[in-house]
This record gives C-alpha cells, structure tokens and sequence, in this order.
C-alpha cells in the first residue's frame, strides 16, 4: 500500500513521477483508453474525441489561469484563430495537414501577443476585460476579412492524414485525438516541473515577492500567454479536424464560459483536474438530454428549441454549486477519496 | 458636416446607454472591489420585468417607473444576499465566476420564460420626433440623455453630500479601517447591488424605448466594458463620461472607416488606452504594498 512521499534528493522532487506503481496505473490508464473503440459506437467515441480535444485546450487555459493566476475570459479567441488558420492552411496553402496543427498552434501564440503585452500593465479584472475584447476584435475581424476566411459563410475543413495515411472515420481520429492529448499532458508535466512552471506557480501567488527572488515577470507572463495559447489554438485545429468544417458563430463567449467552468468543475491548475472537468462538462448536456427525454414530450422539444440556454443555465449552475459546495474541483473529491481509502479505517 | 453631427448625436445617445450600464459597473465595483459580470443580464432581467408591468391595462409612466424601481431593488439585494454575501473572503477569481454563472443563468432563464422574438415595448411619451432646430430626436433618445445626466449628477451628489455615500468611499479605499470606524460594510455591499440594479433599470428601459425588447439587450453589459474601463472602473462619475466617448468614437469609426469597425473600435480604444493607463482615464492607481 502506497503512503506519504518521502524525498531525500532534489532529483526525487522534481522526477516526473515519485511512484512507480504510478507509471503501471498511467500504463493500464492508457490501455483502456485504446480498447474504447471496441465498447462503443460511433455517438460515444465521438464523444470521448471531443472530451480529449476540449482537454488539451483546458490544459492550457489551467497553465494561464490555475496555474500562472492570469485570469482570461478570452480563450474562444485562441480556439478560433486556431480552427480558422488549420482550415486556410491546408486548403489555401496546402500545408500538410499535420504540420498544420502546430503552426496552428503557433499562429495563435503569436496572436496572443495581443493580449499578452496588455498583460504587463494589467492585472486581475482589468486583464479579463481586455482578453474579454479580444474575442470580440478577433471574430469581428474572421468576419470582415471575407477574402481570407470566407466570412460568416465559414469554411470546411480537409480531414488529418499523417505521411500520407488518412485518418478519417471515427475510430483513427479517436485514435489521433488520445496521441494528442497524452502529448500534451506530458508537456504540461514536464513543464510543471521545470523552472517555467515554477515561475509561474510564484508569479500567480506574489508577483512581487517573485520578482524579488529573480524571475522575470514580463517574460513568464508573455511565455504563460503564448503556451497557453498555443495548446488552445491546437485545440482548435483538432476541433476543425473533427467537425470537418468550421464558422464563427461555434466560437461564441459561450465557449470561453464553458472552457472556464470545465476549470473550475476540474479543480484550478491541476491536470488530471482539467480532464476531468472537460469530460463532466460535455457528458453533462447528454446527461441532461436523457433525463429531459424521459420526463416527456414536452421537456423534449424545449431542449430541442433551446437547447443554447439550457446549457447556459446548466453550465451557470454548475459553476455556482461547485464554487459554494467544492472549491477544489473534482480533483478535490479525487483526493479526499484517494486519502479516505488509503487510510482506511483511520480516516475521517 | 450634417452628417457629422447625426453621428456625434446619436453616438451620445448610446453613449448615455453605455455610460449607465459602466456606471452599475462602477459602483458595485468600488463597494466590494469586483466586476458584476451579470449586469448585462440584470438590465435584460429588469427590461422583461418592466415589459410586463408596462403590458397591465391602465399603467401610466410614473407608477410604471415605481413599479420598476421597487422590483429592480428589491432583485439587486436579493442577488447580493443570496450569491454575492456567501462567497465574501473567497478568492476574486471565484467572486467574480460567480456573476459569470450567475449571468449565463439569468440569460437562459429569461429566454426560457419570455422567449426569443423582439417585442414592441409600449411608449409611453409617444413616437413623434421632437425638434430642437437642426437636430432631431426621438422620445427615447431623450429619455437616455436626460437619465444618464440625472444619475450621474445624483451619483456625483451622494458621493460628496450624503453619509452612506461617503462611508461607501471609505470602504472602497479601506475595509478594515471602514469597519473599525463603525461603518456597516455589509450595509454597503447591499446598497451598491441595489443602486446598481436602479441603473439597471434605466439603462434597461431606456433601451426598449429606443429599440424594442429582446434578448440583445443583455450585450449592452459586454458592449458597456470599454466604458467602464476608459472611465476607469472605480469612477462612477468617470463612467457616464467614458460612456459618452465611446459612444460617439464608436459612431464615428462606423460613418468614416466603414461599418464593420463600430462594433470593436471601443474594445480597440480600451487596448490602446489602457496600454498608456492602464487605470483608465479616472481611475485610482492601486497601490501596492509588500
């Protein structure tokens, strides 16, 4: 039976898992994963697919907000201009469509910029208006710039292939989503444990006391702004990738609510919270619709007619009840289990 | 040059919308130091409330606007009491999710109960143009400039002339100190959400009166940001004027560089101008102490 962590080097701190039992665990994790093709069908794997996609974007919202402390009500921005430069990348320029993911990446981390110098001067509620702005200025410019983007009749989007092996159909992009995502998250613990995430970890808890011990604060703020960003625009381009066509009216602030309530549902800046959060999230609106379904005709056409406020309402509540109920997330609940079973019947 | 002074004109007109919904802003923001983001939705709220008083047979203007204060106060402390008191001594972050959450609630509830279709609001002054030699305005339209110049004078009044205004500016500049003078801060709090909710319902009003009633209305919370932050967001006074200018930049930006840019040129104006001060134009410079 695993108990406490005890360290006696450096290296034991910063390693990348203090337990190998983790690595077996992580190991079975993954496997099950991978044999998820075979239990469902295609409802449910599309599903998992758009929870694995969403996660990758939360992860990075998590480093900006839960993890840098750097409030961002602008994230639909980021998934936008990801979305739309894997589209016009693959089908203006012909950029294979792998590449395209990253450099997707990449031009949203550079428009992130935008924000991100802002930043420097701002804090708390003033920062969340302005990347609040952002998303206002960047769809308002998606649907102006109609000779690049093809305005608000939107674009369809040409599916991912690797070396020249499609990966179309459900089950191979279910497949290349769940790569995504394992990459991504060893990013993020990789970048957790190094001198940038701990930066950030000081810059979100004193800014100034972190400035005191040497970190340079407009550096880690712009770098927080550019990889969150980045993970967000890839997030965008595997959402293009699924849906296979794409259109301003998807990135509403609505979507940057939701991106904020999977964070605070998950747990603010922890990982597997982040996942956890995406997947409650979106199972919750099928949830819903089941229940709805079941109670009757009448409930059943509401959700069909208002399905957008329904969710808002759903998502509004959710927010709530954690934040008054569990301030820490489901990865709070996670660990108040894990601790309950591990010290069973010692345990309160 | 005609042209240009229907775009100044009409610019103040939603500018003084703008600069109300900054002002319910403001306030709450100097009692209790967080940004309501469900004022928007507060205004849309109070707006469908109004249309429903406004619909029973026989209402006149003055017992409508009695009927709208009350209720609007009366949802202004109820908000406070029942989201915004609970969470005091939380983080802001979960503050300030809280009026997210509770923005996207009031939104769908308000759909799900009135519907989606633009109703025509009843005038009550009528829908004839009235005169001032060049200029043309309707009803409405002088309905918004005249509030927003009453409000602001009032608000300029109470937080110079009356105890409960001052002892607002004690508790926005310190809460501790306020509370040890005997100031009952949680008295505050209320009474910002409420007078918030009063601006709300103006602001609200004053947009069915020049438009009709429908769900847009709770944009004007998002479009009243730039507002409230060019005035600085713990300036009231300096929100019903940052209202105004954005108002009319934004009419400008529509009528000279093409029609596109009027509804982001006050969201660029803000990133400009908070990249020069970043308090806004009024706003006081926190300062910080280690």
């Amino acid at each position: 039976m695993r108990s406490r962590t005890y360290q006696n080097s450096y290296a034991g701190l910063v390693a990348l898992s203090s337990q190998p039992t983790v690595w077996v665990w992580a190991a079975i994790g993954i496997l099950a994963l991978a044999m998820m093709p075979a239990l469902f069908g295609s409802f449910g794997l599309n599903m998992l697919t758009a929870i694995f996609v969403a996660s990758i974007g939360v992860l990075g919202l998590n480093l900006l907000s839960g993890v840098a402390g750097q409030i961002s009500l602008g994230h639909a921005g980021f998934l936008l201009i990801g979305a739309y430069a894997q589209a016009i990348l693959t089908t203006d320029y012909k950029v294979p469509t792998l590449i395209a993911i990253f450099l997707s990446g990449l031009v949203a981390a550079i428009a992130s910029l935008v924000v991100g110098i802002p930043s420097l001067r701002l804090k708390g509620l003033y920062l969340a208006i302005t990347t609040l702005a952002f998303t206002f200025i960047v769809r308002h410019v998606v649907l102006y710039a109609d000779s690049i983007t093809r305005g608000s009749a939107g674009m369809p989007v040409d599916a991912l292939s690797v070396f020249g092996f499609s990966l179309k159909g459900d089950v191979r992009f279910y497949y290349a989503a769940l790569v995504m995502l394992l990459l991504f998250v060893l990013i993020t613990l990789n970048l957790m444990r190094s001198r940038m995430g701990r930066a950030w970890l000081a810059l979100r808890d004193h800014d100034i006391a972190a400035r005191a011990m040497g970190i340079d604060l407009m550096r880690y703020k712009l770098l927080a702004f550019m990889v969150s960003a980045f993970y967000t625009g890839v997030a965008g381009a595997m959402m293009a990738l699924q849906t296979r066509f794409i259109n301003v009216d998807t990135f509403s602030i609505l979507i940057s609510i939701e991106a904020l309530a999977m964070i605070i549902v998950g747990g603010m800046g922890r990982i597997h919270g982040a996942i956890l959060g995406a997947a409650l999230i979106i199972i919750l609106p099928e949830l819903l619709s089941l229940g709805f379904t079941a109670a009757g005709d009448r409930f059943k056409t509401l959700m069909a007619d208002r399905i957008y406020e329904v969710k808002g309402m759903m998502y509004g509540i959710v927010i709530l009840l954690f934040l008054r109920l569990e301030p820490e997330g489901l990865a709070g609940i996670w660990r108040k289990l894990k601790r309950f079973w591990v010290q069973w019947p010692l345990s309160k | 040059m005609n042209y240009f002074m229907n775009l100044v004109m009409s610019g103040l007109v939603i500018g003084s919308l703008y600069g109300m919904v900054a002002m319910g802003f403001a306030i709450i923001y100097r009692a209790t130091g967080m940004v309501n983001f469900a004022q928007g939705e507060v205004m849309m709220l109070i707006a469908y409330m109004s249309y429903t008083f406004a619909t029973i047979p026989g209402m006149t203007f003055v017992p409508l606007m009695v009927c709208v204060l009350t209720a609007s106060i009366a949802l202004g402390l109820l908000i406070e009491w029942a989201f915004i008191r609970p969470m005091l001594g939380e983080p802001m972050f979960s503050r300030v999710m809280v009026t997210i959450g509770l923005a996207v609630v009031i939104r769908s509830v308000v759909i799900l109960i009135w519907g989606v279709e633009p109703t025509a609001f009843p005038r009550p002054f009528g829908n004839e143009v009235i005169r001032f030699g060049e200029m043309a305005l309707y009803p409405g339209q002088i309905f918004a400039l005249v509030s927003l110049a009453v409000l602001s004078l009032a608000m300029w009044l109470f937080f110079r002339r009356s105890r409960v205004g001052i002892a607002m500016r004690a508790t926005s500049n310190n809460e501790t100190t306020a509370l040890l003078m005997g100031i009952n801060v949680k008295r505050i709090s209320a009474i910002a959400w409420a007078l918030s909710a009063v601006f709300a319902a103006f602001s609200g009003l004053a947009f069915c009166l020049m438009f009709s009633l429908e769900p847009e209305i709770s944009q004007m919370g998002l479009r009243g940001f730039p507002a409230t932050i060019l005035g600085g967001l713990d300036s009231v006074v300096g929100g019903a004027l940052g209202g105004l200018v954005i108002g009319v930049v934004e009419n400008l930006a529509g009528g000279y560089l093409g029609r596109g840019l009027k509804e982001i040129a006050g969201f660029v104006l803000i990133i400009i101008v908070l990249m020069v001060k970043p308090y806004g134009l009024f706003g006081q410079r926190e300062i910080e102490r280690v």
